[in-house]
């Protein structure tokens, strides 16, 4: 339990941050496993983003194969997309960069 | 018996080419040796031993035979979240890795000025408003009908339109039709689609928002119709009937909404002149639209009603709430402006004469600033909870808010009456007005003049435009009809239908005016 409270206060601080949206947490089979979005929403990003980010991944290690994705930023219109990839899990955060 | 036949070729830089050769109790490939400059050639060959072969006979001795179908699947996920959730193995360890990265971007992220205006041009922006199509069945000048209500399917490539005579009273007996066009058939565009003749005039029109063949309509009866547009022989899918409980009066509005648990179940909402609100549903019969709720306004049960001047509460515009499926909003005759709640318990007010399956209810919650003239749409935004459009007789165009009576702005279009406004699907701040005048103006909330920003005429026809309908697949599409028969459909230019990155603060701004 120890562990489940400290996951669910690392993620409330990172959602209180200045114009975030929501945030949701991917494991390897690309099933939300926490989020602050609603259900469908989180679905839909996980399924999406994963995609995308494994796709980056092997579009950076075929330029160079020593090299390899740390971080993925998408900007849009309406926000920013942050993507931090790692072998079992993905963390997806969504902001609005208030100009 | 099974056969292993590993036969390694490789090409050496001397140009000559080896096949190795592997011996098997059966079978035997002698080496070859090929030089490609063909000095030497040898020809030889190989084959494999007799094969063995068997027959056998199979009988089924029972036989069985069962069906498999499958189900229409759960739009849910799986998802896995919750107090009870196993916590997944790694997961802490993998927070708090990526916690300062992510921290120290955001952070960067919300003072960095790199994007400031910084805007991506997808497409061509066109700077002008056109008249794509003018559309005009033949038969429409011949009766003298008007168009009065216009509706894209939810694919957006048809268009359905009813026709029907609004000002001839109730002494009408004129029969009128419900026609549509495919506008994406390119050179057979100009051709109707669909042509259902009705006995009466049509008052309302709805799409289904998934189901592109169905069509719910309102006549002037006081009926509610559902068309399917895929059968041949009769398009009418189901009615209601005159019964004692339905409209008696001009049905002014239908809608498909989804009230019930499932997302999937869509029923009918209409309203009419006589007050009552009423809502059917399909499933159950067929042919016969069952009216599963009842709600009806009576004067004496709507909040502060003592100070209105008004005699009858007769229903002329409705809207549904996209944000909250449990508030809709109800424009009358006499100019009220109420909020309404499906969910309310309290019985109406009214002695009927037999009994009624379904009781109705009193819906009013809230009422607004009273209008000076019947209220004849009202639509709610798509961007904002709180906001929502109505005008009437008087000229204006009221911008309310859900949470105070008065309204927040008011816009004069003109001095004749405006028959609909509708926010646009794809900008947050702009709407668009249909005049009586023939005109249809499109304001934006952007800008610091309440001056249209755009003004839409086809020349040389002053009839009244009765009705108009964005088309919310392709934003751009605008369709108009008129009194003189003819819908027109307008595409409109890119600035009027693409979303500026701060418009949704802008709206904002504007909703928070609300006086405390």
């Amino acid at each position: 339990m120890a562990q489940l409270a400290d996951v669910e206060e690392t993620l409330k601080r990172i959602e209180a941050h200045k114009g975030v949206i929501g945030t949701v947490v991917v494991n390897a089979e690309g099933i939300p496993i926490r989020t602050s979005l609603d259900n469908s929403s989180a679905v839909q990003y996980a399924g999406l983003l994963q995609d995308l980010t494994m796709r980056a991944r092997s579009s950076v290690r075929d330029m160079d194969p020593q090299n390899d994705l740390t971080f993925l930023r998408i900007r849009s219109k309406k926000h920013e997309i942050m993507v931090s990839p790692e072998n079992n899990f993905l963390l997806i955060v969504i902001q609005n960069p208030c100009e | 018996m099974c056969l292993y036949i590993y036969i390694y070729i490789y090409i050496h830089t001397s140009k000559q080419i080896h096949i190795k050769h592997f011996e098997m109790d059966s079978l035997q490939i002698i080496q070859l040796t090929l030089e490609t400059n063909c000095n030497s050639k040898q020809t030889k060959a190989c084959q494999t031993v007799v094969l063995h072969s068997a027959d056998v006979l199979v009988q089924t001795v029972s036989v069985s035979s069962s069906g498999s179908q499958t189900e229409a699947q759960d739009q849910e996920q799986p998802f896995v979240q919750g107090d009870h959730a196993p916590s997944a193995p790694g997961l802490k360890e993998f927070l708090q890795r990526v916690e300062d990265v992510v921290t120290r971007e955001l952070v960067r992220n919300a003072q960095s000025h790199a994007f400031h205006g910084y805007q991506v041009k997808w497409e061509e922006p066109s700077q002008q408003v056109s008249l794509l199509h003018h559309l005009h069945p033949p038969c429409a000048t011949e009766r003298n009908l008007h168009v009065s209500c216009v509706s894209w399917s939810c694919t957006g490539s048809r268009i359905v339109c009813g026709y029907g005579r609004m000002d001839d009273g109730d002494w009408s007996t004129q029969s009128s039709f419900v026609c549509a066009w495919n506008l994406d058939r390119g050179v057979l565009s100009r051709k109707t689609d669909l042509m259902i003749d009705v006995h009466t005039t049509v008052t309302a029109l709805s799409c289904h928002p998934t189901y592109p063949a169905l069509i719910a309509g309102g006549l002037f009866t006081g009926e509610v119709l559902v068309w399917d547009s895929s059968r041949t022989l009769d398009p009418v899918l189901a009615r209601t009937g005159m019964l004692a409980e339905s409209h008696r009066e001009p049905v002014y509005h239908v809608s498909w909404v989804s009230l019930g648990q499932k997302k999937e179940d869509l029923q009918v909402l209409s309203c009419c002149s006589g007050g009552k609100i009423l809502l059917w549903t399909l499933n159950s019969d067929p042919t016969r639209l069952v009216l599963s709720d009842a709600f009806a306004l009576v004067l004496s049960q709507i909040p502060h009603s003592s100070s209105f001047k008004v005699t009858s509460v007769g229903v002329t515009s409705l809207a549904v709430s996209p944000w909250d499926s449990d508030t809709f909003l109800v424009g009358c005759e006499g100019g009220l402006l109420l909020r309404c709640s499906f969910s309310c318990q309290t019985l109406a007010d009214i002695s009927s004469s037999s009994e009624q399956a379904v009781p109705l209810r009193a819906p009013v919650v809230f009422t607004f600033t009273q209008n000076k003239g019947p209220v004849h749409s009202i639509h709610c935004s798509a961007f904002h909870r709180n906001l929502f459009l109505c005008c009437g007789t008087d000229g204006s165009v009221h911008l309310h808010s859900l949470l105070q009576a008065d309204p927040l702005m008011s816009v004069r279009v003109s001095d004749c009456y405006l028959f609909q406004v509708q926010w646009s699907p794809s900008r947050p701040l702009v709407f668009a007005v249909a005049t009586g005048q023939g005109e249809v103006h499109l304001y934006d909330l952007g800008r610091r003049s309440l001056k249209p920003s755009s003004v839409l005429q086809r020349d040389g026809s002053r009839q009244p435009s009765t009705c108009l309908n964005f088309n919310s697949h392709n934003p751009r599409l605008l369709a108009v009809g008129s009194a003189d028969g003819s819908v027109c459909v307008w595409q409109l230019s890119a600035e009027l239908t693409q979303q500026d990155t701060r418009e949704g603060g802008t709206l904002e701004l504007i909703a928070n005016q609300v006086s405390e």
